[in-house]
């Protein structure tokens, strides 16, 4: 655990800083509680709101995700935890009359610049999504999907070496080694699942961001999920969505909790689980709310 | 009566209902099937394949110059409406899904669904035969192109709007460009339904004989100069159906029995070459 809590809001509270400044420590932050900065951070987000047509969506959320750790937001449904997840590898560009303001910086670059090529991004940050939603095509193309489509392999042979090495360290090469051509839609809830992070991986992103993985799986499933989670921490950053507090408790060191659009604690797992500061994240997480 | 009783009584009558709905439907076609094929069949000799329309009054004689006509203005109409009505389908379910000209381009096209067939040949009469001065087999291909377009744009929009957004946004999510997501996922995933769409419109051109009357009219003798009249199996029917001669009015129940056939057949082609190729099946 890289963060180290300094007790009480660390951020002193600043008044709006107009747009152009890239200098983090000017911009404002918002009323957050809790530790939003960690050292040398992968993700570094400032002040990000999301507007759907007339309605706002998330509202001036700033934090940080930290490298080879997961980052886990909880928070009742429509609180805008997947919108701002959504936010992080720009996949709510796809969405009509959605627009994102304040800044997102990836590894010091504003993931908005206009000469940023939002394909790169979506390769240094890959999306695992709530319903496992595998290619109709076989086991081996869908996780040589990414790779062809960024020209990450020179020969079949590489190609190959990727496919294997990504459903290795998906923990599905055992299942599915026999019968790499045969549809991935055809293989069980949980597999698919890990098909999709496989997938993912095959891109050899920086971060993965996952929209509650494990809500349509079962218990023995999600477990397996978990597990895998906390091994990938290794090489990732991780960002996940979740409804199951219990999970976010497994498998994540930090913890934002989000309402109604707004980021209103995040800290280290423990501290928000065992010693809530808002109000807010005390009566959700004790089950008073929520 | 209880309520029970009700409930299933109800239900006697609605599932009655639609038994001899199903039913009527069922008989009629059996009956076109039948008369078909009795009257059809007794016409099926060599000569059917080999010879020419015959001249009025004259003995056997043969449809090869209309099935000729009729395999290229149908092939032809096809191969300029079927990508038409593909890239504007595309464009109505992935690129311009909610916008204002999409809408318009969707209830425009309803409409060109929905026109009678011999309209599409007037304005083909107008645009093409008229400046041409004569009838002429590309006029007929265009006219069929216009009617085979709707169907085809109608149907690939609805099977890429059921190919799950789940799906394309994993593509999109990995750093696909839409035109790839589209490509290499929404029309693998749509193939099956694209395909019957595509039949669905062979189908409908192959038997129209309306459209011919204005563009590609009919030709008593061989030809293959698309520049000039050509013979086709639907004006053949209506020709020759309505005439005195018994060798015509065989001619015309064989043609039907072709048309017929010839759409049985692309089906089941169509069918096995789906199931065929689907996902997963492929070696990789």
């Amino acid at each position: 655990m890289s963060s180290v809590e300094q007790g009480g809001v660390n951020l002193k509270p600043s008044g709006r800083v107009a747009g152009t400044s890239t200098s983090l420590a000017e911009v404002s932050i918002s009323q957050t509680v809790g530790q939003l900065t960690v050292p040398d951070p992968v993700f570094s987000c400032r002040d990000v709101s999301v507007h759907y047509g007339s309605k706002q969506g998330v509202r001036d959320v700033s934090i940080d995700v930290g490298k080879r750790q997961v980052l886990a937001m909880i928070g009742p449904s429509g609180c805008g935890k997947s919108t701002f997840l959504r936010c992080l590898n720009r996949m709510n560009d796809t969405i009509a009359g959605a627009r994102v303001t304040g800044k997102i910086l990836l590894e010091g670059r504003d993931i908005h610049d206009r000469q940023l090529d939002v394909v790169q991004l979506r390769a240094r940050v890959g999306m695992v999504f709530q319903k496992p939603n595998p290619f109709p095509k076989s086991i081996y193309d869908n996780v040589a999907y990414g790779p062809r489509l960024h020209g990450l392999a020179r020969s079949r042979a590489q190609l190959d070496d990727i496919v294997c090495t990504s459903l290795q360290r998906a923990g599905l090469w055992d299942e599915v080694k026999d019968r790499l051509s045969q549809a991935g839609t055809g293989l069980s809830g949980g597999q698919q699942q890990r098909l999709c992070i496989a997938r993912t991986i095959a891109v050899e992103p920086e971060v993965i961001l996952m929209d509650e993985p494990c809500s349509a799986l079962d218990p023995i499933a999600t477990a397996r999920i978990e597990d895998l989670i906390d091994e990938l921490r290794a090489s990732y950053a991780i960002v996940i969505v979740t409804h199951s507090m219990q999970q976010a408790a497994r498998v994540s060191q930090r913890t934002a909790y989000f309402h109604l659009g707004s980021l209103v604690e995040v800290g280290e797992t423990d501290r928000v689980f065992t010693n809530p500061r808002h109000k807010l994240t005390e009566d959700y997480i004790t089950g008073r709310f929520g | 009566m209880s309520r029970r009783t009700v409930r299933k009584l109800t239900n006697v009558v609605a599932l009655g209902l639609s038994t001899v709905a199903t039913a009527i439907g069922v008989v009629f076609l059996a009956a076109i099937l039948w008369t078909l094929f009795k009257d059809g069949l007794a016409g099926f000799s060599r000569s059917l394949f080999t010879g020419m329309t015959p001249p009025p009054g004259s003995v056997g004689g043969g449809l090869l110059n209309a099935i000729y006509g009729s395999v290229v203005m149908t092939v032809l109409g096809t191969l300029i409406g079927a990508p038409v009505g593909m890239l504007a389908g595309t464009y109505l379910a992935e690129y311009g899904r909610n916008t204002r000209l999409a809408m318009v381009i969707r209830f425009i096209n309803d409409v060109l669904l929905s026109a009678p067939s011999i309209i599409v040949g007037l304005f083909v009469y107008e645009l093409v035969v008229v400046p041409m001065g004569h009838f002429s087999a590309i006029s007929g291909a265009i006219a069929l192109a216009i009617i085979a377009m709707p169907v085809v744009v109608r149907t690939t929009e609805d099977m890429l709007n059921l190919v799950p957004q789940g799906m394309k946004d994993a593509s999109t999510a990995l750093g696909a460009y839409p035109w790839r997501t589209i490509t290499s996922i929404a029309y693998p995933a749509a193939r099956s339904g694209m395909v019957t769409g595509l039949l669905l419109a062979v189908a409908r051109i192959s038997g129209e004989s309306a459209p011919m009357i204005f563009t590609a009219l009919n030709n008593q003798f061989w030809s293959t100069d698309l520049r000039a009249p050509m013979a086709n199996l639907p004006m053949v029917i209506f020709q020759f159906a309505l005439s005195p001669y018994g060798n015509w009015q065989q001619l015309a129940w064989s043609a039907a029995l072709l048309i017929t056939l010839t759409i049985l057949l692309l089906s089941i082609i169509a069918r096995v070459a789906v199931s065929r190729f689907s996902p997963g099946a492929r070696k990789r």
